[in-house]
């Protein structure tokens, strides 16, 4: 089982009633919300706080990427991910570092995003894990300029590309139809020599079968809550064994929103306003149709979504939901230790979970409450959750983790 | 279809097969006489009321784009590129065997007849463009990308001046049968989907730089009230197109037959017969 601490960034300070007024994504006024001291100091937490989960233990700390938008100001989170290689490096932290990650489907500049991660993987000493998701549609087609109806094909395109240059020795020629390079030959390459990697999704069929063809982990974003949309994990291992492959739980990555006090009152009291309002501000402030624009998703899905909505689970009240109503549904799980451990340990049971992104900061949350959670969540919470990798008899099974890092030599797990 | 409009529609089809036998493009065909050529806007083949009156007198040819016809989504994926989509056109236009029809083409439409007529001089006998897309102006931004990213309530806004005609409403109407909604969503969705490979983010081919090959005479309508393009790129295709005239009707949006219908029957009418 391998745990990792993982954090957006967004901008803490928005005003209460952000969400009445505001999307948090495309057209979201900078200069209007903005105090560039206060957006100075989110910077700084996040690393402090990252740095923190490191030091308190986490297998790995991850982070993701998102342009011009106010939940998660990281348009390139490889910048943040290269000063945590080095800090981790010069404090000797062996934390896997997770980038999950640079969208693919978005970029004009695949091979940038392989020398980056190259570069990450030799400042870490070979700590990478790779994230390649297809990107959201706002941020793909609003944000990038792509058209929807050609985010998957350039998809498809860039990590053949990124695959290509990883695994050819010798310079190449790459003549696609988004990508044409005369001789691709990165410097450095990464040192591991078969990058880790993990690519997110909410559970589109299609993409979930393209993650077990190229022998990737489905690392599964339930912004929306588990309870609600707990059959993408069932899809998924039924794909799996129709495509012949094992059920290894190393195979399976969750994100998981968390708020842990000492007691479950100490928690709700603590944690309620801000996992509100990360909820109300950040994701539910997206505009539903910005998650969807005409030719992202293909026929067959806009069809299958307008007769069954149910992935989306909270998502369509996201943006008015109460706290109660998130709490619920599980897209946070808040409460004193026990309880935490709890939901976790069943959601890792009952959906063969072999590494959960445990995120631990939300919305407006402070470092000093944001540093408590993680302390709490190392101490008090994580060494269950490797219990229960044990309980469930799966250390027994001898499954083998080929999607982490093996560091310098090739061989020894980070 | 629940709506109050009296659309008489197309008679029958073509199928054309073009691209090296790869793409098979539908032509829904209505009335007899001299060829009309009609190109249709982002959100596919929507046969109206003008579409009607101009088969009173013509025969009106209108090729779907590739990937919107329903069955055949995937004949987008083979359309690299929008000089390809002119290419695939002409062969269209070329295997129909019709002598020097009138072109016609509403918004994505527009744009595609004025590229067309530029690159094949000879192809059209006269051209009628109305509130086409293709050119890009910096104090005129283009609601495109706008109009994509809009709830489908807001739709209507967009492309009408009075969104409570009939006419208008019967456009978004959704099929009786319940049963049947989720394949008509996904269908007009996939429409503008496909559209969107040649509108998306910006549609500025460089029209701008071809129009002024234009040799057939050439008609520009726009509505006063357009929120999707400004009529003030009206004046720049009567600028830049040799033989261009240009009406801009009042208290008309973007799909300007539907709210000035007779007034774009009459006007249409006078410049082709």
């Amino acid at each position: 089982m391998k745990v990792l601490s993982f954090q957006q960034l967004p901008y803490r300070h928005l005003p209460k009633d952000f969400a009445q007024h505001y999307n948090s994504v495309v057209k979201t006024p900078y200069h209007e919300l903005v105090e560039p001291e206060l957006m100075h100091q989110d910077h700084v937490h996040f690393l402090d706080e990252m740095m923190h989960a490191a030091r308190c233990g986490f297998d790995g700390v991850g982070l993701t990427e998102h342009s011009q938008a106010s939940y998660d100001v990281l348009p390139n989170p490889n910048l943040q991910l290269a000063s945590l290689a080095y800090a981790t490096q010069t404090e000797g932290l062996n934390t896997a570092l997770a980038c999950l990650g640079r969208s693919l489907g978005k970029s004009k500049e695949p091979l940038r995003i392989a020398e980056e991660y190259a570069v990450i993987d030799q400042i870490s000493g070979g700590r990478l894990i790779a994230g390649y998701p297809i990107s959201l549609s706002y941020d793909a087609n609003q944000n990038q300029g792509i058209p929807p109806i050609e985010t998957r094909t350039r998809f498809a395109e860039n990590i053949a590309l990124i695959d290509k240059a990883y695994n050819t020795p010798e310079p190449f020629q790459w003549n696609g139809q988004f990508n044409k390079h005369p001789h691709v030959n990165l410097w450095p390459r990464p040192v591991q020599p078969k990058l880790p990697v993990w690519a997110p999704a909410v559970g589109n069929p299609n993409t979930l079968a393209g993650i077990l063809d190229r022998d990737q982990v489905f690392l599964y974003l339930s912004w929306f809550g588990p309870k609600y949309t707990g059959r993408v994990f069932e899809r998924y291992w039924e794909i799996a064994e129709e495509r012949g492959r094992d059920l290894n739980p190393y195979r399976l990555a969750f994100l998981q929103c968390v708020a842990v006090g000492e007691t479950d009152e100490e928690a709700h009291r603590e944690y309620a306003p801000h996992v509100q309002a990360s909820f109300n501000s950040g994701l539910g402030s997206i505009p539903p149709q910005s998650l969807g624009l005409p030719g992202y998703m293909d026929i067959k899905g806009v069809e299958f979504i307008a007769k069954d909505p149910g992935d989306f689970g909270l998502m369509p009240k996201m943006r008015t939901a109460s706290y109660a109503d998130i709490v619920d549904a599980q897209c946070c799980i808040v409460g004193g230790p026990e309880t935490v451990k709890e939901q976790l340990m069943e959601l890792v049971k009952k959906h063969r979970i072999g590494n959960l992104a445990l995120m631990v900061q939300h919305g407006s949350m402070p470092p000093e409450l944001t540093k408590k959670n993680i302390s709490l969540l190392a101490e008090k919470v994580m060494p269950a959750l490797k219990e229960a990798w044990v309980e469930q008899g799966w250390d027994k099974q001898g499954w083998e983790h080929k999607w982490w890092p093996t560091g310098l030599n090739g061989s020894k797990q980070v | 279809m629940s709506n109050q409009t009296n659309i008489i529609g197309p008679s029958r089809d073509e199928l054309i097969s073009i691209w090296n036998g790869e793409i098979t493009v539908r032509v829904r065909i209505a009335g007899e006489g001299p060829a009309i050529v009609y190109f249709h806007p982002a959100g596919g083949l929507y046969w109206d009321e003008f579409l009607d009156a101009l088969a009173e007198n013509h025969t009106v040819y209108a090729p779907e784009l590739p990937g919107t016809t329903p069955g055949d989504p995937y004949a987008i994926h083979k359309v690299a590129s929008y000089n390809e989509l002119l290419l695939m056109y002409e062969e269209v236009l070329r295997k129909l065997e019709l002598n020097q029809p009138v072109g016609i083409g509403q918004s994505m439409g527009g744009m595609v007849t004025l590229d067309l007529a530029a690159s094949y001089r000879n192809l059209f006998s006269k051209v009628v463009a109305l509130a086409p897309t293709g050119l890009w102006r910096e104090d005129a931004p283009i609601g495109i990308a706008d109009l994509y990213a809009a709830p489908p309530e807001e739709v209507p806004d967009f492309l009408f001046n009075n969104p409570s005609l009939p006419s208008a409403q019967a456009m978004f109407a959704m099929p009786e049968d319940p049963e049947d909604i989720p394949a008509h969503i996904a269908q007009n969705v996939w429409a503008l989907g496909c559209a969107g490979k040649f509108l998306w983010p910006i549609p500025d081919h460089g029209l701008n730089k071809r129009m002024h090959r234009i040799c057939a005479p050439t008609l520009v309508l726009w509505g006063q009230q357009d929120q999707l393009l400004s009529p003030t790129y009206a004046d720049e295709f009567a600028a830049g197109i040799p033989n261009c005239a240009v009406e801009v009707f009042e208290d008309c949006g973007h799909i300007l037959q539907v709210d000035q219908l007779s007034q774009a029957v009459e006007q249409v009418g006078q410049f082709i017969n």
